[in-house]
């Protein structure tokens, strides 16, 4: 439905059809206020006009507010989320998105963005069986931690990706990794 | 001037409201002095009958003929306009004694309108004066631009109330008898208990549903009904709020669709310069208060209300 079917709900606040969520809220508010009960403004008239009349009117700002609040998140909420609703693909993605990095998912991060490894390699000054080793996770091939945090992090900021919490992820893995072969 | 194409018609303002006290007569004398610095031809006419002072606020003394000159003695209306120093303005006094009562018939206040829109002049301020007298409220009735002026205190909303409510009520005869309904609306008010009227908005839909073929009238008439509503001695935000609740209230109590063109804060300069016999707009024009008065007069020339940043 358009703003335009709503104009009967936007009068009842006083507002024009083109008002925002906040000056809805702010006017619902007002009126609200107005219109109450114990209403300073409205006690030089309180005998004039019986409190049906009055409960009436409360009754439809209520109404006008609760439709236009309605319209006014769903067109915000359009304007934050994409049209479609999510696919099974979309929702795959987004977990991926959120999940902890590892060396397999910076080559693929890498290989979506087209990045052939000898580019990273030559761009980085990593040599490339290194950044190999980081993505196929042998760790035991890999440098020691204190040489390694900077590889990582020099790699992740050429994909444009954080940093901070790249290292800290791989590491995690790693460490992992080095505390089960000491317990062997 | 670029505004003048978009001026609606409207040669005579009437500045009421009720309430003694609010500042009717400070207003009239700044919009005056706006209007013509910006090169109109203006006459201010006190017809005050608390108590004739508008010539104070324009640093002049109580000019020596009055309107009882014009009403009982036919003098015209050039002998008794009094011409401000350095400004393209009149000042037409009324008296206190000869208008204190209702003496002076509708239709010699008409004939005075007529003389002074013939005395050629673009606009004509009335300072109504407090009060919600038939007198008053007719005057303020025949004005292109029916201006109010409130405070916000609780009084001056209550007095501002019945003196709409008069205006509306008088209003509604006036129409109806143009009609030959005059007789029934008196007598619907009279027995409003039985008609189970408890509101001048419940007479107006009382009148409306018994009569279907006045409806488009009454309709019409009433959104024509524009009340102009200038808050003064603003303090806060809240306190401009109160223009809105006003609005807000005449819209949904009596129908009326009242235009909240502009307020003014509190300022000492102002009873400063009062006290001095200062014309306020001559000498304080680029003041926040003079802006003020500049935003409102152009707003009623126009047609429009104040943009508030809080709705």
């Amino acid at each position: 439905m358009s703003r335009e079917e709503y104009k009967k709900y936007f009068d009842v606040l006083e507002l024009g059809p083109d008002a925002s969520l906040l000056e809805v809220r702010n006017a619902y508010a007002r009126l609200k206020k107005l219109y109450s009960a114990d209403s300073e403004m409205l006690s030089p008239i309180a005998d004039e006009f019986p409190q049906k009349q009055r409960e009436e009117i409360l009754k439809q700002i209520e109404e006008a507010y609760k439709n236009l609040l309605g319209l006014l998140k769903s067109e915000q909420d359009r304007m934050l989320r994409p049209e479609k609703p999510l696919t099974s693909e979309d929702i795959q993605k987004r977990k991926e998105d959120t999940a902890a990095y590892s060396g397999q998912r910076l080559r693929q991060i890498r290989e979506k963005m087209g990045i052939a490894l000898f580019d990273v390699a030559l761009d980085t000054k990593i040599r490339m069986e290194l950044l190999q080793n980081i993505e196929l996770e042998k760790f035991d091939s890999l440098p020691p931690e204190v040489y390694l945090k900077g590889h990582i992090s020099n790699y992740a900021s050429y994909l444009l990706l954080d940093a901070k919490k790249v290292v800290d992820d791989y590491l995690r893995r790693y460490r992992a990794w080095r505390s089960s072969r000491e317990e062997e | 001037m670029e505004a003048s194409d978009k001026e609606q018609e409207g040669k005579i303002w009437a500045i009421g409201g009720g309430k003694g006290g609010t500042g009717k007569s400070f207003i009239v004398s700044s919009i005056g002095s706006y209007l013509a610095s910006k090169g109109k031809n203006v006459v201010l006419v006190d017809v005050d009958i608390g108590g004739a002072n508008l010539h104070s606020f324009l640093g002049i003394n109580r000019p020596k003929k009055s309107l009882t000159d014009f009403f009982e003695n036919g003098t015209p209306l050039s002998k008794l306009a009094l011409k401000i120093d350095g400004e393209n303005m009149y000042l037409i006094s009324g008296d206190i004694h000869s208008l204190a009562s209702d003496s002076i018939r509708f239709t010699q206040k008409l004939k005075l309108f007529r003389h002074i829109m013939k005395f050629n002049k673009q606009y004509v301020l009335i300072d109504l004066g407090s009060g919600s007298h038939n007198n008053t409220i007719d005057t303020f009735l025949i004005a292109d631009k029916m201006i109010v002026v409130l405070e916000p205190e609780i009084i001056a909303v209550e007095n501002l109330y019945h003196f709409i409510k008069n205006a509306l009520f008088r209003k509604l005869k006036m129409l109806l008898r143009d009609y030959g309904f005059k007789e029934i609306v008196e007598h619907m008010w009279e027995k409003r208990e039985k008609y189970k009227i408890e509101n001048l908005r419940q007479l107006i839909d009382c009148l409306k549903s018994s009569f279907s073929y006045i409806g488009d009238i009454l309709d019409k008439e009433l959104a024509e009904f524009k009340i102009n509503l200038i808050l003064n001695k603003v303090r806060s935000t809240q306190d401009v709020l109160i223009g809105a609740s006003i609005k807000s209230i005449f819209l949904k109590y009596l129908g009326l669709n009242a235009q909240f063109v502009g307020y003014i804060e509190y300022d000492d300069t102002i009873w400063r310069a009062v006290r001095r016999r200062e014309p306020f707009m001559f000498n304080y024009a680029t003041t926040r208060c003079g802006r003020e008065i500049e935003v409102l007069t152009e707003n009623i020339l126009q047609g429009k209300e104040i943009k508030l940043l809080r709705s």
